[in-house]
């Protein structure tokens, strides 16, 4: 535990001194978010019913969150400690393996809360109100967060798995049929049929979903325990991967 | 560690790589406690295979090992609180200060909070970076960076240190610092075993070295034992003609030659007295019609002994010992 909280101490300062690894990250969220709420918000008006009275930027906010912690700049930092021999040292240390992740973890956390906290400062400015209220906000940022630590482990499984850069950065293209192959436009029930199929067969949909309902129809238990679940079992099997991969290497 | 007991021990240590390539081909070794071992081979040979399968992390494919008597392969967590490594690939953080490493380092290895920066401090101090200790590392140079490696390695003050070619790449100067340091931790009572293809390295720091090549150790001993065992001199021939191979059953049966080894370069005749020889060798020469570009005198060097037990000279070993001088100076 101790050796965990120093190493996520020291990937948490990496956000501090390298602010160039975390700010890219979300100028492609905020622009879809400007660009989509530009296009459709007139097509959209207050009286859409799946709106609930709120704006178009209301319903794109949750995917602007789920968008903007789903980075693979955790994976980046361990495949540069790699490359930069730095892992070895680590592994040479008289430490629990398992800290060497975790300790990233910690800081993807930490980059979570703070990249949605950003985002409903946006949200907010942008006139969206929260159902939910405060205590749904709250909420909100930690699901936001807690999917930042599980979508976190991809990056790190193909980090440790590869020990290559380019790999690890080119990791992240493929959450972009995982975020459009969901209802991030309009409702399930808008999507044509094999879209429908393919997005209620995506995690990533019920995620949405679930910070969707914080955002427009307040606390709706059966949402929110899916989206949990999906977080909860997306970080505990990449997690696992890593820790595995991690296990076994240089064997 | 077990009194009396070797600091490494290795026997038949073998490691297969993925697709069959044996890296390592059983390594016999014993280093006993407070030596400098050195570990000697060109590119390739095997070297950082053996120490990082020593310092566990790599697996033996086959084989056994112990290193401050505790057994690498049942007890790889254990034996990682004995030893300190500075591998050859410098592992450091470029975003930390060198003060942060070092603390963060002291910390995994159990000192806590204040007592990691305290000793982060000693360390800096040791390695004469403490007015460098806050910048970042991007900005240190080669010779810093290889000097807070090996400070990284002694936070825990191990009892072996293991140190993979810790002056390759480094300019004459910070390599001479980086000899003063292995010295002065060695003063303390640590074991170093250290790999070099510098042969100059090896013969000013090593009470006792082993020569790998292609995965098995070719020759051991004390430098001086080694080059003893050439013989007392080296007759060094130069060919214009080239082809010093045909030469060699020429000049083997002469009277005072113990053996004759051709390289790229002519050939080494290893004699019992040179002053003597010399004009053997060229009458033999002469009386054969081959052309003598130059030929000269020296006692033999670990290059010699490399150049015996593999047939040909290690690489890079002129650059280095061009390059780095010492007040002990070259061998030969």
């Amino acid at each position: 535990m101790r050796e965990t909280w120093l190493l996520g101490k020291r990937a948490v300062a990496e956000i501090w001194k390298l602010p160039a690894a975390t700010l890219p990250t979300l100028f492609i969220p905020l622009f879809f978010l400007a660009v989509n709420i530009g296009q459709v918000s007139k097509t959209y008006g207050p009286d859409t019913p799946f709106l609930f009275g709120q704006k178009y930027a209301a319903f794109q906010l949750p995917v602007t969150f789920v968008f903007a912690v789903s980075t693979a700049t955790s994976g980046l930092a361990l495949v540069t400690d790699i490359d930069l021999g730095y892992l070895d040292k680590l592994l040479l240390a008289p430490i629990k393996r398992s800290s060497i992740v975790l300790g990233r973890l910690v800081s993807d956390f930490v980059r979570g809360l703070l990249t949605s906290i950003l985002v409903l400062g946006l949200g907010l400015a942008f006139g969206v109100r929260i159902q939910s209220g405060v205590g749904g906000a709250i909420v909100l940022v930690l699901l936001a967060s807690l999917w930042g630590v599980a979508y976190a482990g991809f990056a790190q499984f193909i980090a440790l798995k590869t020990r290559n850069v380019q790999t690890t950065n080119a990791s992240f293209i493929i959450f972009f049929p995982l975020l459009f192959l969901t209802p991030n436009f309009v409702p399930f029930e808008l999507l044509s049929s094999p879209m429908r199929e393919m997005a209620r067969s995506n995690p990533v949909s019920y995620i949405i979903e679930g910070l969707r309902s914080l955002v427009l129809e307040g606390w709706k238990p059966q949402e929110l325990l899916v989206c949990v679940a999906v977080i909860l079992t997306t970080m505990f099997v990449l997690t696992a991967a890593s820790l595995r991969t991690l296990k076994t290497y240089g064997d | 560690m077990t009194a009396g007991a070797p600091a490494i021990i290795a026997s038949g240590l073998k490691r297969t790589y993925k697709g069959g390539v044996e890296a390592v081909r059983g390594v016999d070794l014993e280093v006993q406690r407070g030596e400098v071992f050195g570990f000697l081979g060109p590119n390739g040979a095997g070297k950082t295979t053996t120490v990082r399968m020593l310092c566990t992390l790599l697996p033996i494919s086959d084989g056994s090992a112990s290193v401050a008597g505790i057994d690498v392969r049942s007890r790889p967590a254990d034996v990682r609180r004995k030893i300190g490594v500075a591998l050859q690939e410098i592992g450091l953080d470029p975003l930390q200060t060198g003060r942060e490493l070092l603390t963060l380092q002291a910390g995994l290895y159990g000192v806590k909070g204040p007592k990691a920066k305290e000793r982060a401090g000693e360390l800096l101090d040791l390695v004469g970076l403490t007015e460098a200790a806050d910048r970042r590392l991007k900005m240190y140079s080669g010779g810093m960076k290889r000097r807070l490696d090996l400070a990284s390695a002694l936070v825990h003050e191990p009892e072996v240190l293991f140190l993979d070619e810790p002056t390759t790449g480094l300019d004459p100067a910070s390599r001479i610092t980086v000899w003063d340091e292995v010295r002065r931790i060695n003063a303390t009572g640590t074991t170093v075993f250290l790999t070099t293809q510098y042969l100059e390295e090896a013969d000013l720091l090593c009470a006792r070295l082993a020569i790998i090549d292609e995965g098995a150790i070719v020759s051991r001993g004390t430098p001086e034992q080694l080059k003893s065992q050439l013989g007392h001199d080296v007759v060094r021939v130069t060919l214009p003609d080239g082809h010093p191979e045909t030469v060699i059953p020429l000049l083997q049966g002469l009277e005072g030659v113990d053996r004759v080894v051709s390289d790229d370069a002519g050939l080494a005749v290893y004699v019992d007295n040179g002053a003597a020889s010399v004009p053997i060798v060229v009458r033999a020469l002469d009386e054969a019609h081959i052309k003598v570009g130059a030929i000269s005198i020296s006692s033999p060097s670990l290059d010699d002994v490399f150049l015996q037990a593999t047939g040909r000279r290690l690489e890079g070993a002129d650059s280095a010992n061009d390059k780095a001088t010492s007040g002990k100076g070259a061998s030969r």
